[in-house]
Order: structure tokens, then C-alpha cells, then sequence
């Protein structure tokens, strides 16, 4: 993997994502621009963190659905 | 169906945000592997934020059915549901194409290992400063703030963030394999 796919990928490993004017959830604009390959270790990669994550309190993505209900 | 499971879904269903999110904590991992097949179509980060966004909106309709683990099962379909959707959105499902094969229905919740994260933490707590301070910038941020604004924050560009990030992961993963855990053989379904 090229230090631009590298990027690429860590910037689709957050669980941040933007919500649209229909108010749902929008993919990573990292995502689109990654090769199937890239995506499969995107996957991969964000499996492993969600489970680190998971270790240390809770995953960022169960905290962004979370922040998400909350807020309404 | 155990008493437990009818008691957490009731207060699920009455809204208690407390109870759904111990019961996240358990079905994002098992939800997550359901979406495997759909990593190159779908941006499955997103599809299943927005799934569990509707299991917790829908929850008040689901209904027992004499057997275990009724929500699991209901929001491996809604995210299925979702992914199938998202995908040929994209396109990236053609049309007229089938969709991959369905996995067989969870059965239980991901439980918590202490072990594994007593591991986890004795790591992270190796990691030099910034590394250490990006992981921890991401994990305080909950999911709701942007890379380059955590980035911002440290004093950092968004490159040098996202390098550093990369570099926390391989420092952990390096640490953890040392103590005999590796995270790919502990992620199998």
C-alpha cells in the first residue's frame, strides 16, 4: 500500500461520518475514492479498531449513535 | 427468550437510552461481521450508523416471538436491509443483481473480554506522545467530530493526524502480538 492509500484508508477508520440535507448518514468521501481492495482492508482495519475501541470503554461508533439519539 | 432479554427489550422499547446502549455495546460487533460481504459495495461504517439509528427508532414495534435474542435478529435485518439499499444506490449492486448471500442470524451478543482489555490498555499506555495523543483525541471525539478539527486541536495538519493515527494502530497491533494477542484471529467470526 502506497503512503496515499495509507492516508486514504486512515481517513475512512473514523467513525465520523456527515449527515445529508435528508438528515441520513453519508459514506466517507475517502470511501468512494478507494480501490475494492482498499475497501476490503478498510473494512478489516476498522473491525480491529471498533474492537480496541470496544476494550478501552466503548466503540466510537456505538458513542456516534449515541451523540446522534441524544441530540434528537 | 430469557427474562433478562424481555426486560431490556421493554425498556428499549419505552426508550431507555441507558439499556440500548449496553445492548449496542454487545450487537455492533456481531452486526458488523453481518456486513463482511458488502465492504467493497457499501461504506459499512455508515450503513450500519444509520441501521442502528432505525433499530433504536423502530424498537417500539418489535415483538416477541418465543425465541432468543428478537432485536438481535431484528437489526440484522434492518442493516442487511440497509447495506442491500445503500448498494444499489451506489450502484455498486447492479439492478436485477442479487445481492450476496445472507449469513445465518445472530444468535448472540458479542460479551466483553476483561482479559483482552486489561491487554489493550497495558498497550496503549506504551504508546509514545503522539500517537498516544491522536488515539485518545479520536476516542474522546465519540464519533461526532472531524479528523481535521481533532488535528486542529493537537496542533497538528490533518496528514500529520491520520500518520500518526496509522502509526498508533501498527504500535498497538505490535504490542498486542507480543502478548499473544492478535487482533485478525480474535476479529474471526
Amino acid at each position: 500500500m502506497t503512503r496515499d492509500e495509507e492516508l486514504l484508508v486512515e481517513k475512512t477508520l473514523t467513525s465520523y461520518r456527515r449527515r445529508g440535507i435528508d438528515g441520513e448518514i453519508q459514506p466517507s468521501p475517502a470511501w468512494a475514492d478507494l480501490s475494492p481492495q482498499l475497501r476490503e482492508t478498510a473494512f478489516e482495519e476498522t473491525v480491529k479498531l471498533r474492537k480496541v475501541e470496544r476494550a478501552l470503554g466503548m466503540s466510537s461508533t456505538v458513542r456516534a449513535v449515541l451523540d446522534r439519539i441524544h441530540r434528537g | 427468550m430469557t427474562e433478562l432479554e424481555t426486560w431490556q427489550l421493554a425498556a428499549i422499547r419505552a426508550g431507555d437510552t441507558g439499556v440500548f446502549s449496553s445492548w449496542l455495546a454487545g450487537a455492533e460487533p456481531v452486526l458488523r461481521r453481518a456486513l463482511r460481504p458488502f465492504a467493497a459495495m457499501v461504506d459499512t461504517e455508515a450503513v450500519l450508523q444509520e441501521g442502528l439509528l432505525k433499530v433504536w427508532q423502530v424498537a417500539p414495534t418489535v415483538k416477541e416471538d418465543g425465541r432468543p435474542e428478537v432485536l438481535l435478529r431484528f437489526a440484522h435485518t434492518v442493516v442487511r436491509n440497509q447495506a442491500v439499499s445503500e448498494a444499489r444506490r451506489l450502484r455498486t449492486l447492479p439492478a436485477g443483481a442479487t445481492p450476496p448471500p445472507d449469513s445465518d442470524p445472530p444468535v448472540e451478543l458479542s460479551p466483553p473480554d476483561p482479559m483482552l482489555r486489561e491487554r489493550i490498555g497495558v498497550c496503549r499506555d506504551k504508546l509514545p506522545g503522539k500517537p498516544k495523543s491522536v488515539l485518545k483525541a479520536r476516542l474522546e471525539a465519540e464519533g461526532n467530530t472531524h479528523d481535521g478539527v481533532l488535528a486542529e486541536g493537537l496542533g497538528m495538519s490533518l496528514n500529520t493526524f491520520l500518520q500518526n493515527f496509522t502509526r498508533a494502530r501498527k504500535l498497538l497491533a505490535e504490542c498486542l502480538k507480543k502478548a499473544g494477542v492478535d487482533l485478525a484471529l480474535e476479529l474471526s467470526p
